[in-house]
């Protein structure tokens, strides 16, 4: 099986970005599928969570 | 999609699931509609959450370009695409984001690699495949000791298209199964395996249940003194099929091999 050839943009260095290991996840209040808003830790609710982001649900 | 057929598996375990992108409720409701999405799927339209935490993807143009996908008006403003595993304190345990645009990981993979299914110091693996699967089987350990319980692990890896059936399924049908030879001084306990889901064939009234994608089979096994069997013989029963037709039911046959650890003990 060959690699995939690089993209020829720089490679997103992973480590950098968003919340880092070891810090509190962030404050998040949104609302949801429905409209109602989601405070995510609330939610949480001392549970252990994943967090997905994803490109979009449209396409 | 994947990761909604996982779910009863994180829900098991006792984890909560979100998933954020910046998308508007609107198109969140259609796509939760049309999936059965049932886990909060959060809209963070004008990307404010996405730009604070900075996941902004600011080469979104250029990746386009790169994987040959026609640039999208309002493409500009989503996410990496990644996840974030927290702990119950909500500690960011650990991050996944991918460099490659195209990768994904399935529900049950990230639920294993996150939390430790697998661990780096497992036994040595054996592989083998079949028709429309391959397969690889590990213990949890590379030696086993006394009255300790091991773990054997199956993964399976369904091909693109194929799905594998599961139960409970009508007569007359191969259900997944695993199974080891019986060895005298282990005892076997019951398989767990990540969920099948339901699956309706056209034409049939039965319900069928179906594995696709990546299955992870697990088998606590515990040795009750050291045995004389230096392998053990791991048979996994399977037929896979796609939409409309069946590949032969196969077999996968591994032989994993068993270590004593510390055999000095044991002889005492």
């Amino acid at each position: 099986m060959t690699t995939p050839a690089r993209p020829p943009y720089p490679p997103v260095d992973v480590e950098r970005i968003g919340p880092a290991l070891g810090a509190r996840f962030p404050n998040v209040v949104l609302p949801d599928q429905h409209g109602a808003p989601v405070d995510l830790h609330a939610v949480r609710a001392g549970r252990r969570a994943l967090v997905l982001f994803y490109r979009s649900a449209a396409w | 999609m994947e990761l909604q057929r996982a779910l009863p598996d994180y829900e098991r375990v006792g984890l909560a699931v979100f998933a954020i992108s910046y998308d508007p409720v609107s198109a969140l409701a259609a796509f939760a509609e049309k999936h059965g999405i049932t886990y909060p799927l959060l809209s963070d339209q004008g990307s404010i959450v996405i730009r604070r935490l900075g996941l902004l993807n600011e080469q979104v143009q250029e990746q386009h370009a790169a994987f040959g996908i026609p640039y999208r008006e309002g493409a500009n403003g989503v996410a990496y695409p990644g996840a974030f595993i927290l702990d119950r304190d909500g500690i960011v345990h650990e991050k996944r984001f991918l460099e490659n645009y195209r990768e994904r990981e399935t529900g049950a993979a990230l639920l294993e690699q996150a939390f430790g299914s697998e661990s780096a110091a497992h036994g040595p693996e054996q592989r083998a495949s079949g028709p429309g699967v391959a397969g690889r089987a590990y213990l949890d350990a590379p030696a086993y000791r006394l009255a300790q319980r091991r773990w054997l692990t199956v993964e399976l890896q369904i091909g693109p298209g194929l799905h594998v059936f599961g139960r409970p399924i009508p007569g007359g049908y191969v259900p997944l199964e695993l199974s080891v030879a019986p060895i005298e001084g282990i005892t076997v306990g019951e398989v767990q395996a990540t969920a099948p889901r339901p699956f309706q064939i056209a034409g049939l009234e039965e319900q069928f249940h179906v594995h696709e994608g990546r299955v992870v089979l697990r088998l606590p096994l515990t040795f009750q003194r050291r045995v004389e069997a230096e392998s053990l013989p791991v048979r996994l029963r399977y037929q896979a099929c796609s939409a409309t037709d069946c590949l032969p039911p196969g077999t996968l046959e591994l032989a994993l091999p068993l270590v004593a650890e510390n055999l000095v003990d044991l002889d005492r």
